[in-house]
């Protein structure tokens, strides 16, 4: 804990919510990544130092539109989502108590609101009180040894002492239908819910069924549908224990190492960047802030693995195009465990030269 | 109108598509309007203060209600017309006028007060004049408050001789999420609203009655008068 | 993806330049293409933002929503577009001609062709197509009657573009990749600035250098997303200012540098691919085209309804059908049109090339299940390709599409296959009918035959001389008020 927080020196840290904790999973083979997020380093400041252009706001319309649904589907004691939850779960008429765990008074601090969340579900775990729907708890999450606070962003939901998690998303379902992508995306933040709920309540009270709320057609009127996250919760699992033992890979970096945004000159962040490993794929394009300065480094240092999987496969084990390229050429030199991939890249290359002739 | 439509023939006659779009919207804008007024004369809001159309909304609902509905109620309703911006300040401007002169207004837009922890509920606006149960938020009390205001919205059009299309818009939205009310589209049957809102009244009302009077017995025993309207903690009074 | 595509992939990375997938284009490409590069608002599923359409590179119309939260105005938009593309479409597709078969049918003598700049802008075309396409004319909500017939249109459209080959309505970053090879990663491809820097960079960059200014904040995305500063540093205002002034000045301004030098992109890109010699199976393929939009446009003149909102789980598998027979067709005719496609076949194993070093033109043999001994001359082959097609395995060869052979024998660089048609009706094999020694030929089990069984036609447009079509949705009333929020 202290040697992360040596890392990020006197530099704030940068806040996590679900996003930012699911979108540790889509890269786990990275060292670089999870030295970063262990420390809270913050990454778009980071890359903003090193004059890259920042291409991960969000729209203010798209953000604008998501509170407008979020706000309707909650709007009367959430009697939307009361609607969706009788006829998708057949929530008897009973079960309609709402519960805003914002409501705390005078205590604002982040502790005394996840007390005041922890209270309020373990009491309803327990049969006590009318909350069947519990909105904006303050759930917290190991992160690297720092408790890290979730942005209150969702709902949680209960029913005969089973909890589910609810997540109002503004895309569209068209036809019964929704972009994968961005179901997959609400899936893997759903699951960082369900994770630190169960930290409340127990593995066994949450369910990996999530409901998801989305927009139908090209309407404003709120559908829902579960979503099953098991995968996303092993897959989170594994690199949340991974930033355990964030240890292992502190030992191998060069005593007295920081990465102190405020303080170190733009060439000393650089290399300061450049001394972790990082694992670049085009992958990380759409998943982590750094991804400009790794796909530079990485095509500096010609590494194949930038131009995709698919390539990296094909070349079986060739790690660098300028190798790839001389064990292509006739007469070159060829190691034994490449004498195969080479004799292969030579017949490409000359059928090729012969088609392009 | 004719201006607009003229300007249309122009900028269309010129050339100008974007601009003849702009116009054409707007001018169907124009024509919305219009009809609205004609079916409903009060549609010139005379010059009534926000509080007071707050007033006569809440008066209306019977029950906490957030902002957004409220503004909703006042346009669909009274013909009102109010930004929601405008009531974000209004629960502290009548918490600093009570306590420099309490009791000087007949009545005061107030908070409504969570059962567990007495603290202002968030987003909720409530009349001083009410009861203080009906001023206390228990969990259940959202959905009986919500059935409670459809409920009151109905009869009230059903009092009317003639009312706008908009409220009877805003009943079928409200009544699209009651058992029994309605599917959301077309208008809505007030009579139906009423029927459906009572049954599913009748399944909480005892609990929620309860919780209420317990925590308005509390509330009453604990808070100063100031706090019982405003609710305990300053910090948490800056969001209305 | 074949080893040879990795292999020119990290070549042109090593050169700094993209480098040919291809030796003629595979596609048809109009005259005047109709160029159209849609944007949407940030959030919304198929809010239309603006748009930049027309046929000539010089004079590109400019539509823009200046208040996308105002259904009347993107119902205006639609019209807007309609009024450009309507036109455009019925001019070409009112000419038909009828083609003599055993049932005679029509065709169009030419076909509407829309280029946007990549698959997400086909993707939000259909949800235009989806939004409009049931909206109705008069009562409540009535929209302008070229609404639902853009509708119906941008719908066919972007269904044909599913269908691998068709060239009504094309990506074009899918173009370029088809027939190009850049040195960076697929996800870099979709960025048509990118794509294009490393084709056909600006003079004195590299490729990587130019595919570098993509990522630059001056350069625009090509759409249908906009940047996300670009609508808080200019858009939100240029709304606003609408709002107030109810002047579209700055939202026009705004949008249309913001799409400018995409629409400027894509006509370059047109221009290299209209150096490229069409290929005979694009050729064709544009014929079928041809005859689908012919279909449609019977099927609307007809009174025929909107399509459906999805498909039946029988119209669906059909439909599922068509489109893998349409790939493999696809895919076969390009590799017997073009050597380079060929070439990446023969990486793979399943196709070979070599030069025939003996034939036994005098072999006669009785088929199984004939009665009278037949020619069946056997072809040997020497070749250097990792062939990885087996005995009895069936193959053609480019060069001689209508003959087909059978591998008989098969060693370390020798293939010996035996001639199974194609050699006249005589005693012998007629003059020329089998591939003499010293030839260099090419054999693969890819059978480009496929197209002339070719796919049946869309549902909707089952001619009526085939039955007719199956039961068919019909739009609802909800369908026609269906808020747009
Ligand atoms: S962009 Fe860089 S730091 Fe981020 S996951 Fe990829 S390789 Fe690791």
């Amino acid at each position: 804990m202290n040697r992360l927080d040596g890392i990020r020196g006197g530099t704030p840290g940068q806040d996590h919510n679900a996003r930012s904790i699911a979108a540790l999973a889509a890269n786990p083979a990275c060292d670089r990544r999870a030295i970063l997020d262990a420390a809270a380093i913050d990454k778009p400041l980071l890359m903003k130092r090193l004059r890259f252009d920042d291409r991960w706001g969000q729209s203010p319309f798209a953000i604008q539109r998501n509170q407008q649904f979020t706000d309707l589907v909650k709007a009367n004691g959430a009697a939307h989502l009361l609607r969706l939850l009788r006829e998708l779960l057949d929530l008897p008429i009973e079960e309609a108590g709402y519960v805003n765990l914002e409501d705390v008074g005078g205590h604002e601090g982040h502790l005394a609101r996840h007390g005041h969340t922890r209270r309020v579900i373990k009491q309803t775990a327990e049969g006590l009180g009318r909350a069947t729907i519990l909105d904006r708890p303050l759930l917290r999450l190991d992160v690297a040894g720092a408790q890290v606070y979730l942005e209150p962003d969702v709902i949680a939901f209960q029913l005969g002492g089973m909890f589910h998690i609810v997540a109002i998303k503004s895309f569209a379902i068209l036809d019964d239908q929704a972009d994968t992508p961005k179901v997959s995306a609400a899936a893997r933040e759903a699951a960082v819910y369900v994770h630190a709920l169960r930290d409340v309540v127990g593995r066994d009270l949450v369910s990996h069924d999530v409901i998801l709320v989305c927009p139908k057609d090209f309407t404003n009127a709120p559908t829902a549908t579960t979503v099953d996250v098991r995968h996303q919760l092993v897959t989170l699992a594994r690199q949340l224990s991974r930033l355990t033992r964030i240890d292992a890979l502190l030992d191998r970096l060069p005593e007295g190492f920081s990465l102190d945004l405020e303080t170190l000159s733009s060439g000393e962040i650089e290399a300061a960047v450049a001394a972790i490993p990082a694992r670049y794929a085009p992958q990380c394009l759409s998943a982590c802030e750094l991804s400009h300065l790794c796909r530079k480094e990485a095509h500096l240092n010609e590494q194949v693995d930038a131009l995709g999987r698919i390539v990296r496969d094909d070349l079986g084990g060739i790690e660098s195009v300028t190798t790839a390229l001389r064990v292509a050429t006739p007469g070159e030199p060829v190691a034994d465990d490449q004498a195969e991939i080479a004799e292969r890249l030579r017949h490409v290359a000359r059928i090729y030269d012969e088609a392009v002739a | 109108m004719g201006k607009l439509r003229t300007a249309i023939r122009q900028a269309t006659a010129a050339g100008r598509h974007a601009e003849a779009r702009a116009l054409r919207a707007r001018l169907r804008e124009a024509e919305r309007q219009w009809d609205t007024g004609v079916e409903q004369p009060s549609a010139q809001p005379p010059l009534v203060p926000v509080r007071e159309q707050v007033h006569r909304a809440l008066t209306l609902l019977g029950a906490p209600t957030a902002a957004k509905m409220i503004v909703a109620v006042d346009e669909s309703f009274f013909g009102g017309q109010m930004a929601n911006t405008q009531l974000t300040s209004l629960r502290r401007d009548e918490e600093k006028s009570y306590r420099s002169a309490p009791g000087a207004r007949p009545y005061y837009l107030c908070a409504a007060l969570t059962s567990e922890l007495l603290s202002p509920a968030r987003g909720l606006l409530a009349l001083s004049t009410w009861e203080l149960p009906q001023r206390i938020i228990g969990p259940l009390s959202p959905r009986t408050d919500f059935l409670t205001s459809a409920i009151r919205l109905a009869e009230h059009l059903m009092r009317l001789e003639s009312a706008s299309t908009g409220a009877f818009r805003l009943l079928g939205q409200l009544a699209q999420n009651i058992p029994g009310g309605g599917d959301g589209f077309g208008p809505a049957d007030p009579a139906k609203v009423i029927a459906a809102a009572g049954a599913e009244l009748a399944v909480h009302q005892e609990r929620d009655q309860m919780d209420r009077r317990e925590a308005a017995a509390r509330a009453a025993d604990r808070l100063k008068p100031v706090e019982r309207l405003f609710g305990t903690g300053l910090k948490s009074v800056r969001s209305a | 993806m074949s080893l040879l595509h990795s292999y020119v992939k990290v070549r042109a990375r090593e050169r700094g330049r993209a480098l040919p997938r291809a030796t003629v284009r595979h596609i048809h490409l109009a005259e005047a293409p109709m160029v159209f590069v849609p944007l949407r608002l940030a959030g919304e599923a198929a809010a239309p933002l603006a748009a930049m359409v027309g046929t000539d590179p010089l004079h590109p119309t400019l539509l823009v929503v200046p208040q996308p939260r105002n259904r009347d105005l993107r119902f205006q938009f639609l019209a807007d577009l309609g009024a450009v593309l309507l036109p455009y479409i019925d001019r070409i597709s009112r000419q038909v001609e009828t083609v003599e078969a055993k049932t005679p049918f029509d065709r169009c003598l030419d076909a509407p062709q829309i280029v946007v700049p990549s698959a997400g802008g086909v993707e939000f075309t259909a949800k235009l197509g989806r939004s409009s396409r049931f909206r109705r004319t008069t009562g409540p909500y009535a929209v302008e009657p070229a609404v639902p017939m853009l509708g119906r249109w941008l719908t066919f459209l972007a269904e044909q573009s599913e269908f691998a080959g068709s060239s009504l309505m094309v990506a074009m970053t899918d173009l370029l990749t088809a027939h190009w090879v850049t040195g960076q990663s697929a996800p870099e491809d979709g960025d048509l600035a990118a794509l294009l820097g490393w084709i056909d960079p600006p003079d004195g960059m590299t490729g990587p250098e130019a595919a570098a200014l993509a990522d630059d904040p001056l350069t625009p995305p090509a759409g249908p997303d906009t940047h996300p500063e670009f609508d808080r540093q200019e858009l939100q205002k240029a709304i606003e200012h609408y709002d107030v002034t109810g002047s579209t000045d700055q939202v026009e301004q705004a949008l249309h540098g913001q799409l400018r030098p995409t629409w400027d992109r894509m006509w370059q890109a047109i221009g290299l691919l209209a150096a490229l010699k069409e290929s005979p199976g694009a050729t064709a393929r544009w014929e079928r085209d041809r005859v689908h939009v012919a279909m449609h446009r019977a099927w609307i003149d007809g009174g025929g309804l909107p399509q459906g909102k999805r498909d039946s789980a029988v119209a669906a598998a059909k439909r599922l059908a068509r489109l893998e027979a349409a790939q493999q067709s696809f895919e076969a005719t390009r590799a017997f049109d073009d050597p380079l496609v060929m070439a990446e076949y023969r990486a793979d194993g399943v196709a070979f090339a070599g030069e025939v070093v003996a034939v036994d033109l005098t072999r006669r043999i009785v088929p199984p299940g004939g009665k009278r001994e037949v020619p069946r001359p056997l072809v040997t082959i020497e070749t250097s390709d990792p062939v990885r097609l087996g005995r009895g395995k069936k193959v053609r060869s480019p060069s001689r599409p209508r003959q087909s052979a059978t591998i008989t024998a098969i060693s370390e660089k020798i293939i010996t296959v035996q001639i199974d048609d194609g050699m006249g009706r005589g005693a012998q094999p007629a003059e020329g009918s089998v591939p003499g020694v010293g030839t260099v030929i090419c054999y693969t089990e890819l059978d480009p035959g496929e197209s002339r069984r070719a796919p049946l036609p869309p549902r909707e447009e089952t001619p009526w001389t085939h039955g007719g079509p199956p039961p068919e949705y019909v739009p609802t009333d909800d369908d026609a008020m269906e808020p747009w929020s």
